[in-house]
């Protein structure tokens, strides 16, 4: 019943967001580790073709390590891109859930104020 | 490490190594001034050993000591000086102790906010269908 195209989609997005939150977290916490690579988190590009095939349930959330330049001690994690994410990755979230919130809402409406 | 609120965890072992590095440098600087008889080791500097732990965040794998040879100075008045008339003093070097200091203090910080922006995101999620 809850499986809708609308439903799924946006489940999909709030858990992408949630893993590359996760990865951030992953990230930030080994700032200083030596010879550890950042990971990314991709989603988007998967869900979106997903999306167009009519099933978002079969998109991947993949994560990779970055190839961006590293630091002396092998490290390659950018703090400021990693603050920009942390901010830019919960309003995503915030929104995903915000839109969930609505779709329920307007169930419970169609269910008759139950 | 893979549970309901694991963002928070994975920061949470960023504090704990970011934690232990400052011991270390406490320890450190509060040994700067330490001596020891020439025939003696002195204070060796602590190092905090870190690296990614295989479920997310980072883990602290061990210690490791400096030289505990020191710096080695001729003074035969002083009375720790051995027979030869050399004391030992810790080699610390300040600047790079301060510098890591920062280091892990920046390092505590962003983990922190990292703590508090996924803390505002879960309870979110927590709203979902009210």
């Amino acid at each position: 019943m809850f499986d809708d195209l609308t439903t799924t989609a946006l489940s999909v997005a709030a858990a992408g967001m949630s893993a590359r939150q996760r990865a951030t977290a992953d990230n930030i916490s080994n700032i200083n580790t030596p010879n550890y690579l950042a990971k990314r988190v991709s989603f988007e590009a998967s869900l979106q073709s997903a999306i167009n095939a009519g099933n978002p349930a079969a998109a991947n959330i993949t994560t990779q390590t970055s190839l961006e330049p590293t630091e002396t001690n092998g490290n390659n994690v950018n703090l400021d891109e990693e603050t920009v994410s942390i901010t830019d990755t919960g309003l995503k979230y915030q929104t995903d859930i915000e839109a969930l919130t609505t779709k329920f809402q307007l169930l419970k409406t169609s269910i008759g104020n139950a | 490490m893979s549970g309901l609120f694991d963002t928070i965890g994975i920061s949470g072992t960023g504090l704990t190594v970011d934690r232990k590095w400052m011991d270390a440098i406490a320890d450190n600087l509060s040994n700067a001034n330490d001596t020891a008889p020439g025939d003696k080791p002195v204070f060796a500097e602590r190092y905090v050993e870190a690296q990614s732990a295989p479920g997310g965040g980072t883990e602290v794998v061990g210690v490791r000591y400096g030289s505990s040879t020191g710096i080695a100075s001729y003074d035969p008045q002083n009375p720790q000086a051995d027979a030869k008339g050399y004391v030992r003093h810790a080699d610390i070097d300040m600047s790079g102790q301060m510098t890591q200091m920062i280091m892990a203090q920046r390092g505590y910080e962003a983990n922190l906010q990292m703590i508090s922006r996924a803390t505002d995101a879960y309870q979110q999620a927590l709203q979902l269908g009210k």
